[in-house]
C-alpha cells in the first residue's frame, strides 16, 4: 500500500511542479525571494568600489602601510609627527575656520583632514591648527557587524515577509487555485485517497518553496561572504561559526517553508478569501512575543526565532515593543525548536487531512 | 456483494437551495438515462454518486463501494463531468495518461491504456496537442477518454453528447452501447430525451430535484400521461374556447380567468390538448399566448416527448 501511495504522491508532485514553478501569477514570489539577494549584490558593488578606492589611496602612499601603522596615529600628535609616521597623506583636505578672538577681531584656524589606507582599511585623521583632534580607523571588513546586518535582513524581511508571503502564494493555491481554475475535480475523480493527494500537493509546494527560498538564501550567503577578502572569509567561515551559521540559515528557511506551508495549505482549504487567513496568521506571528508562553508555542516564528544563529542586539533607546520582537525571552534548544515546528506543521496537516476528506466540488458557489 | 447503484432517501441542499430531495433509486446494469431540464438535479445525482458532493441526508452506494472511498470507487468508476476546465498546460494525451499515473499505474501501462482510450474516442491525431487548442467537441471526447481509460465497470457521463457533431454523436452512442454490452453500468444525463431514448435500458426522469418517474422508457411515458398538466391560455373568446375544450375527455377542468381574457385548462393529455388547440385556432378564436401553468410536470413532459412534437 505504501508503494502505491508513494507512486501516487510522485505523480501529484510531477503534475504540480510545472504549475508551481512556471505559473505567471507566481512571478512575484521569485521577486520576493530574490530581493535580499539583490540587496547584498548591491552592497557588494559598493564594497568593491570602496576597496578599489582604498587600493588607489594605498598605492599613492609614500610608503606601504600596515594596519598597525594606521593604529599608531594618536590624538594630540602634531601634523609633522603624523607625516613622519605615515608619510605624506595621499588624500588631503584643508579649510580655514573663522573664529572670534576679541570683540571685533577674528582669527583663521586652519583645519586639515588626512586619509590613509593600507589597501584594506581606512584611517581618517582630523587636525586643527596643526594638532590631531580625532582619529577614525575604519575596518574594510567587519564580519561581526555585517553578520548582524545579514541576520536583520533575514529575520525582519526574509523570514517574516518574503517566505511568509511566498508560502502564502504557493501553498494557498494548491487547492484554492484549482478551485478558482475549476480543475480540482481532475484529482478528486482519480482513485487516490484524498489524504495522499493532500500530502502530494503539500510536498510539491514544499519542494517548490525550498528550491526558491533555500536556493535564494544559499545565494545570499555566497554573495555575503564573497565581499570579504580571502583571509577574512576563511576566518569567518572556518573559525567564526560562519559555516554553522550558514547551515542554520538554510535549515531555518526550509523549516519556515514547512511551517508556513502547512498553515497556508490548511487556510486554502478552509477559506475562500486568502486575505483574511493571511492577515490573521501574520498578526498571530507578529504578536507572538506578547502572547502567553503556551500560545507562543502554537506559532512558527516562536521556534524559528530560537533557531536563528545570530542574535540581533537592540541598540540603546530601542522601544521595548520592538526590542521584544527580536529578543528571545524563552529560549529553547535547537532540537526542541526543530521538533516544535515539525509537530505544529503535522498538527495543521492533520486538520487539513480531515478537511480534504470532506471537501466538495461546487465551483458555482466560489 | 451489491450489484446495483443505490440511492437511499438521498437529499442534497446547497445552503437553502434544493439539489435533489428524497431520492430512492436502484440502478441496474445497462444504460440508464437521467433526463430532465436544466436545474432538475441530474448533475447533483451524478456528483453524489461520485463523491464530488456529499448528501445532506441519506446514503449512496455504488456496487460494493461508497463515494467516501474514492481510492476504491474510482478503480471501478469513470466520470466524464460537465466541467469544461482542465489542469493547465496539458496535452490531450497527458490529461489521460497523468490520470492513469495518479491511479498508480507505471508509465508504460499508462501509456498503453491512454492511447487505447484516445483511439476509442477517435482523438489520436489531436492527442499530442494542448487541450487549450481543442474545440468543444474535442474537449468532450478527451473527457470521455479519461473516464474510459481504466475500463471502469461504471461509466457516469454528464451530458456526453453536448458539443458533438452528428457523426461524433453516432460514434459515441455506439461506444456507450458497446461499453454497456460488456456488462458495464452506463449512466448518461441529458435534457433531451430523444437523444438517449434509443440507447437507454431505463430512464430516470427528474424535475426540480425530485424523481418524477423511473423505469423502462415505455412505462415512464405512461406514468407521465397520468399527471394532469395545467395550461394558461390568453384568447379573445375564452368562454367559447372553454366549451370546446370540455368536449374532450382528456380535459379535467376549465376555469375562466377573472378578467375575461383567458382561461386555465387542466388536461390529462397535453399531446391531444395541443392538437385541439390548433383546431380551435383554425376555427377563428384568436389565441394570444399559451403557457404552462405548472412548470414541473409540464416542462418535464415536454422534455420527455421532445419539444418538436408539441404543436403550438
Amino acid at each position: 500500500m505504501m508503494g502505491l501511495w508513494w507512486a501516487q504522491i510522485r505523480s501529484v508532485i510531477r503534475l504540480e511542479m510545472k504549475k508551481t514553478f512556471f505559473a505567471r501569477r507566481g512571478l512575484w514570489i521569485y521577486i520576493l525571494a530574490l530581493l535580499p539577494l539583490l540587496l547584498f549584490m548591491g552592497h557588494n558593488l559598493v564594497i568593491s568600489r570602496q576597496q578599489a578606492r582604498r587600493h588607489r589611496i594605498a598605492s599613492r602612499s609614500e610608503k606601504p602601510l600596515t594596519y598597525q601603522d594606521l593604529l599608531a596615529a594618536k590624538s594630540g600628535m602634531m601634523s609633522q609627527e603624523v607625516v613622519a609616521l605615515l608619510g605624506k597623506p595621499p588624500e588631503h583636505f584643508h579649510w580655514n575656520e573663522r573664529t572670534q578672538s576679541g570683540t571685533d577681531s577674528f582669527v583663521l584656524v586652519p583645519h586639515e583632514s588626512y586619509h590613509y589606507s593600507d589597501g584594506t582599511n581606512d584611517l581618517y585623521v582630523d587636525l586643527s591648527d596643526g594638532k590631531v583632534t580625532s582619529i577614525d580607523v575604519r575596518d574594510g571588513f567587519n564580519p561581526g557587524e555585517d553578520s548582524v546586518v545579514f541576520a536583520g535582513v533575514f529575520q525582519f524581511f526574509y523570514l517574516r515577509l518574503a517566505i511568509f508571503f511566498g508560502c502564502l502564494g504557493i501553498f494557498m493555491n494548491l487547492f484554492r487555485g484549482e478551485i478558482l481554475d475549476k480543475s480540482l475535480h481532475f484529482y478528486f475523480l482519480a482513485p487516490v485517497r484524498r489524504e495522499v493527494l493532500m500530502v502530494g500537493k503539500f510536498l510539491a509546494g514544499l519542494l517548490a518553496t525550498c528550491v526558491i527560498f533555500v536556493g535564494s538564501e544559499f545565494l545570499q550567503i555566497v554573495v555575503f561572504v564573497w565581499n570579504f577578502s580571502p583571509n577574512v572569509r576563511d576566518l569567518y567561515l572556518y573559525h567564526n561559526h560562519g559555516l554553522t551559521d550558514a547551515a542554520a540559515y538554510l535549515g531555518v528557511t526550509a523549516l519556515a517553508c514547512l511551517g508556513y506551508g502547512a498553515f497556508f495549505l490548511a487556510a486554502g482549504m478552509l477559506f475562500r478569501n486568502p486575505i483574511l487567513p493571511a492577515a490573521a496568521i501574520l498578526i498571530w506571528e507578529a504578536v507572538n512575543p506578547f502572547l502567553p508562553t503556551l500560545l507562543q508555542k502554537l506559532s512558527v516564528i516562536y521556534y524559528l526565532k530560537a533557531l536563528c544563529p545570530v542574535e540581533i542586539p537592540s541598540p540603546p533607546g530601542t522601544p521595548p515593543v520592538l526590542a521584544l520582537l527580536v529578543s528571545n525571552s524563552d529560549p529553547i534548544s535547537a532540537p526542541a525548536a526543530i521538533l516544535g515546528v515539525v509537530i505544529v506543521a503535522l498538527l495543521v496537516l492533520y486538520v487539513s487531512s480531515l478537511q480534504v476528506r470532506r471537501m466538495e466540488i461546487n465551483y458555482t458557489s466560489e | 456483494m451489491n450489484d446495483r447503484i443505490v440511492f437511499q432517501d438521498v437529499s442534497k441542499f446547497y445552503g437553502e437551495i434544493l439539489g435533489v430531495n428524497r431520492v430512492n433509486l436502484s440502478i441496474p446494469q445497462g444504460v440508464t438515462s437521467l433526463v430532465g431540464p436544466n436545474g432538475s438535479g441530474k448533475t447533483t445525482l451524478m456528483n453524489l454518486m461520485t463523491g464530488l458532493v456529499r448528501p445532506t441526508r441519506g446514503r449512496v452506494q455504488v456496487l460494493e463501494y461508497t463515494p467516501d472511498e474514492p481510492e476504491k470507487l474510482f478503480r471501478i468508476l469513470g466520470y466524464s463531468t460537465q466541467f469544461d476546465s482542465f489542469p493547465k498546460g496539458l496535452t490531450g494525451y497527458q490529461f489521460v495518461s497523468s490520470y492513469l499515473q495518479l491511479a498508480g499505474n507505471d508509465s508504460k501501462t499508462s501509456d498503453q491504456l491512454a492511447w487505447r482510450a484516445i483511439e476509442r474516442v477517435n482523438l489520436s491525431d489531436a492527442a499530442p496537442r494542448s487541450i487549450a487548442s481543442y474545440s468543444k467537441g474535442m474537449r468532450q471526447r478527451i473527457r470521455l477518454a479519461q473516464a474510459l481509460c481504466h475500463n471502469p465497470r461504471v461509466l457516469v457521463l454528464d451530458e456526453p453528447l453536448n458539443g458533438l457533431d452528428p457523426l461524433a454523436r453516432a460514434e459515441m452512442i455506439a461506444l456507450f452501447r458497446a461499453v454497456a454490452a460488456e456488462g458495464s453500468y452506463v449512466i448518461i444525463s441529458s435534457h433531451i430525451l430523444h437523444e438517449v431514448d434509443a440507447i437507454s435500458d431505463q430512464v430516470i426522469l427528474l424535475s426540480n430535484g425530485y424523481v418524477v418517474a423511473e423505469g423502462q422508457i415505455h412505462s415512464v411515458r405512461n406514468e407521465i400521461q397520468e399527471h394532469p398538466a395545467q395550461i394558461l391560455i390568453r384568447c379573445n373568446r375564452p368562454r367559447e374556447f372553454a366549451s370546446k375544450m370540455m368536449e374532450s375527455e382528456h380535459t379535467i377542468e376549465v376555469r375562466i380567468h377573472n378578467d375575461g381574457r383567458g382561461l386555465l385548462v387542466k388536461t390529462r393529455d397535453t399531446d391531444r390538448f395541443y392538437l385541439m388547440l390548433n383546431h380551435i385556432a383554425l376555427n377563428g378564436i384568436e389565441i394570444e399566448s399559451v403557457a404552462p401553468a405548472d412548470d414541473d410536470v409540464n416542462s418535464v413532459y415536454e422534455y420527455l416527448i421532445g419539444n418538436d412534437e408539441v404543436v403550438r
